[in-house]
């Protein structure tokens, strides 16, 4: 059996484009990225903010995610050592909405709001140790 | 049914499937293209434990790796496998009819989505599972 020459540019083109959307994503992934600043976090997840609360991390994770699990285990622990950050969790098979207005595609994404409800910053994946702390919004006081 | 995997055989079998994928494109064997669909129907129909590139990993590497410090749910990446199979039946039929455009085409969707599995971890039928999930949910 020969090769055939139209498979061998196509098996190079697939993997020249698919190496290109990798690297891509991997290099968003888990980063903090700017704000989208098209809807309300509080407002959204149904809470008003308590006193204390200085941020809302507000994470979208959808049930069968296992990167959620692993993101909501980072928040926690990052909400224990700040407690005026507020984490919340939403599913959005059950609140597709939330997702429709942040236009969040994918779990898990962090969306990060101020008091009054205004996007700071988002992390798409699991956050990075280094932008981890980022997400604590220490200048935002 | 549902359990949860070692992410480590999951790429395992991404990374045989993405050679697999490859060959049939370099040799356009409707043959092989049928062979694969099998691999990906079986733990479609059957559950992952049954999947045979799984089977592959649990008896030749997982011994020699130990536990995995994490596991993977398997709901959507059996969804992904019935995406492969989808795929790679195309491509079987494309190529064993004749209608080689067909297989080429088929089979350069479903390298492309392994091959991201194997060298990024990252599951494109995965993704595709949880937006699904979104949709149902909102009508």
């Amino acid at each position: 059996m020969g090769l055939s020459a139209a498979g061998v540019a196509v098996l190079i083109g697939v993997l020249v484009v698919a190496t290109v959307a990798g690297l891509v994503l991997r290099r968003r992934d888990g980063r903090v990225t700017q704000g989208k600043g098209t809807g309300n976090g509080w407002d959204l997840a149904g809470i008003d903010p308590d006193p204390a609360d200085r941020v809302l991390l507000l994470q979208l994770s959808s049930p069968v995610c296992t990167p959620c699990a692993r993101t909501r285990e980072q928040l926690t622990a990052l909400t224990a050592e700040h407690p005026d950050l507020r984490h919340v969790e939403v599913d959005v098979a059950e609140h597709p909405g939330i997702a429709r207005v942040l236009h969040v595609l994918r779990t898990p994404t962090t969306v990060a709001f101020d008091r009054a409800g205004t996007e700071l910053l988002r992390v798409g994946g699991v956050p990075r140790r280094a932008d981890l702390q980022a997400l604590s919004l220490e200048e935002t006081r | 049914m549902t359990g949860r995997l070692d992410p480590r055989g999951v790429r395992f079998a991404a990374t045989v499937t993405t050679v697999v994928l490859a060959v049939v494109l370099l040799t356009g064997s409707g043959v092989l293209a049928a062979l694969q669909a099998v691999v990906f129907a079986i733990p479609v129909v059957a559950g992952m434990r049954w999947s045979p590139y799984g089977a592959l990993y649990r008896t030749l590497l997982a011994p020699r790796l130990g536990a995995p410090r994490e596991r993977e749910e398997a709901t959507p990446v059996r969804f992904s496998q019935a995406v492969g199979l989808v795929f790679a039946a195309v491509a079987a039929i494309g190529y064993l009819s004749g209608a080689t455009v067909l297989g080429i085409v088929a089979t350069a969707f479903a390298l492309a989505a392994a091959f991201l599995n194997a060298a990024f971890g990252f599951c494109l039928g995965c993704e595709v599972y949880g937006l699904l999930g979104r949709v149902r949910a909102a009508r």
